[in-house]
């Protein structure tokens, strides 16, 4: 009798031990893509948090880019709220689409983050009738990586790469094929991020800044897509691809000579085994367009942080102990993956102007921060997948020498349908 | 007498109202929904009603109009494939003096029996650019370069249809197949006796004693292809986009996921394209019966 009652003691005492485990521990869920870059950022930031707090357990979800974000808006639009995570990124492109049209489903952090410490550009794209919502992530200042060995070989150095425009960029395109045997860059048809970054490279978007269509009479526009359209004629410039995997194994596995894109990159390339046999230019320039320079963005993303998200407490001090203070992380991920922050303070940091020896001892960092000074500042509004479906459902029959006007008005029109 | 007719009356309704209550939440409650949703207009969540906005916007949407000349597309040519090749089989498959005939039939039936999703994926490592199938075509010497399946807007429709065309026709081909049994074999031979070929068998026999098996294979495969989705979401699909390229192989289902969970939102405009869909269907199915009606 007196046993059975020590044991229904000892019986309570263990429920109450296990409640109160659960209490302390806390579990956060970060869904992102590209595990080798934002996953990898997020993973060295985790190790940092839970040193200090090691009764919190964040797990990473890695997903391609394209399903998070239609899971993530499939989930919103049902309503339940059940298996959203704490904290979710978001790419600058569809900050806005994600916070007008679903008004309530992320949490305000304007009382809980120093925006100021931030990029500017990167605090308005988050923000909706006065609240931010993001801690900004990372920059996607965009460069000409290119594998110098290659481009050495068929007789370009350094400055030869440097204050060209995207014909001359082709033309070397021809002599690196008939050198090395490979072609310079791989492209995905379906992608519309070249336009993206012709675009903006010269202060221009799809969209002026009141929403409206920003194609037909738009100088730029018709310049992008007649360079780029240019380039996708000339079938020794490139190896076709199709799809993400594709896209950056070619240049990944030596099969092309270089890739022009966001800083973002980097990780990937790092990823290999190339030591020394890469480097990085500018991107080249629009010919004939007033504005227009070599320095653009692709890409770009920040965190959020889901209203209804169970430890939704802890994921805001898990952002502002790692993300939005510490220095020194943001040096390690810089070095690591090529993760170029919003973070300011970051900017000062050692690292950022180091020389890399993988890119052959060039100061790759310093170069890209000039670079991200230069990129003109433009509206995304909220229909870039729209606009970027509208620009692609066109380039095959410009490939075939369809008219540039006609296809410039048939954009224009779906565009001008879609937006309203 | 009369109360246990109403007895047994209550007795039926209360076995089959679980049944009818669950239908009506998660059949008849949505549909009527989306109907309403179709009156809707407004970014995200953001509702407000719009009468016949969607309706109006419809009729001048290029890309509404290039989906649905898309999915006409595959439904004008890849019906009428399958339904043909289903027939085929069928004929041959039921000789009794074929052999293996039990292994034959079980090979074309099993495409059928893969999930939509496997088999897609399946079929966009094969028709890759670097896949086998480009492989086995340049050994053989069939083609010199290899031919961009998903690459080029003609080719990704061709890879399409090839692939839907591979996953039905063995389902066809089991309707065709349960119908021949059905048809007295002493008719055939009564033909043979009076001397009638093959040929003219096939055509004066076969194929009208199968017209109802025939109509209803239509309009089913009518309605799988008007809502065509999976395929086109997964094999020309780049960057988790489908449709590829050029939206050369957008069709309806597929704008209708795009309007509601890759684009900005438009869940009303969206509604209001799944009910092209249901009056599509309607009036197709409503055509093949007037055209296989007996004269």
């Amino acid at each position: 009798m007196k046993m059975t009652a020590f044991k229904g003691v000892l019986a309570v005492a263990g429920i109450q031990l296990i409640t109160a485990t659960m209490a302390l521990a806390t579990d956060i869920t970060v869904w992102c893509w590209a595990p080798e870059f934002n996953g990898a950022a997020m993973n060295e930031a985790i190790a940092r948090y839970t040193a200090a707090n090691p009764d919190t357990k964040i797990t990473v979800v890695d997903f391609a880019k394209g399903d998070l974000e239609t899971k993530l808006q499939t989930q919103l639009a049902s309503g339940t709220t059940e298996g959203l995570p704490d904290i979710v990124l978001i790419e600058d492109y569809g900050a806005q689409k994600y916070l007008l049209s679903f008004p309530g489903a992320f949490e305000p952090l304007t009382d809980k983050i120093d925006y100021s410490q931030f990029a500017k550009y990167k605090v308005e794209l988050a923000t909706v009738e006065g609240q931010t919502y993001s801690l900004p992530f990372d920059s996607g200042v965009t460069g000409l990586f290119y594998r110098s060995d290659l481009l050495e070989q068929a007789g370009y150095k350094a400055d030869a790469l440097k204050d060209i425009t995207w014909e001359e960029l082709s033309a070397i395109g021809d002599k690196v094929k008939e050198v090395t045997g490979k072609p310079l860059l791989s492209v995905d048809m379906n992608d519309a991020g070249a336009i993206r970054i012709m675009l903006q490279s010269a202060g221009s978007w799809y969209f002026n800044a009141d929403g409206t269509a920003n194609i037909k009479d738009n100088p730029v526009f018709k310049a992008a897509l007649t360079s780029w359209v240019g380039m996708l004629k000339n079938q020794n410039l490139y190896k076709s691809v199709s799809g993400w995997g594709d896209y950056t194994g070619a240049f990944n596995n030596g099969d092309v000579a270089g890739v022009f894109t966001g800083v973002w990159m980097t990780g990937g390339i790092k990823g290999n085994n190339m030591s020394g046999k890469w480097a990085v230019a500018p991107i080249p320039k629009l010919a004939g367009v007033e504005g227009a320079g070599h320095a653009s963005n692709l890409g770009g993303s920040s965190w959020y942080v889901l209203s209804s998200a169970p430890s939704k407490d802890a994921a805001i001090d898990f952002l502002q102990k790692v993300w939005a203070s510490d220095v020194d992380f943001y040096q390690k991920i810089l070095v690591g993956q090529g993760a170029f922050a919003a973070y300011l303070p970051a900017r000062d940091g050692e690292a950022y102007s180091a020389a890399d020896a993988y890119f052959g001892g060039q100061s790759v960092w310093k170069d890209f921060s000039d670079w991200q000074a230069a990129i003109p500042g433009v509206n995304y509004g909220i229909f870039t997948n729209e606009a970027d479906a509208a620009v692609t459902a066109q380039l095959p029959g410009l490939i075939d020498g369809g008219d540039i006007d006609a296809a410039i008005e048939a954009i224009d029109a779906q565009i001008a349908q879609q937006i309203q | 007498m009369q109360t246990l007719t109403r007895r047994e009356n209550l007795t039926g309704w209360a076995f089959t109202a679980p049944a009818l209550a669950l239908l009506g939440l998660f059949m008849i409650y949505p549909i009527l929904w989306s109907l309403y949703m179709s009156f809707m207009t407004g970014k995200g969540m953001n509702f407000k009603f719009g009468g016949f906005a969607n309706v109006e916007r419809l009729t001048k949407d290029p890309i509404f109009l290039h989906a649905l000349g898309n999915t006409l597309t595959f439904l004008a040519i890849q019906v009428p494939i399958m339904i043909i090749l289903a027939l085929v089989f069928a004929v041959a498959l039921n000789n009794p003096r074929l052999r293996g005939r039990a292994v034959l039939r079980t090979a074309i039936f099993l495409p059928c029996v893969t999930s939509l999703v496997v088999y897609s994926v399946l079929f966009k490592s094969m028709f890759a650019e670097d896949g086998v199938v480009n492989d086995a075509l340049l050994f053989l010497h069939i083609i010199s370069d290899p031919i961009p399946w998903m690459n080029d807007p003609f080719w990704a429709k061709v890879l399409i249809i090839l692939a839907i065309t591979w996953r039905w026709t063995g389902y066809n081909m089991v309707f065709y197949l349960a119908a021949l049994q059905n048809i007295d074999p002493s008719i055939y031979e009564a033909a043979r006796i009076d001397g009638v070929p093959a040929r003219a068998r096939f055509f004066k026999i076969t194929i009208p004693m199968l017209r109802h098996v025939i109509l209803f294979t239509t309009v089913l495969s009518t309605i799988g292809t008007l809502q065509l989705f999976d395929e086109v979401n997964n094999i020309t699909a780049s960057q988790g986009q489908g449709g590829r390229p050029a939206d050369a192989t957008l069709t309806l289902s597929l704008y209708i996921y795009n309007l509601t969970f890759r684009f900005m939102p438009s869940f009303g405009y969206a509604a209001t394209i799944s009910w092209v869909i249901v009056i599509l269907v309607g009036l197709l199915s409503w055509a093949q019966f007037r055209l296989a009606r007996e004269k």
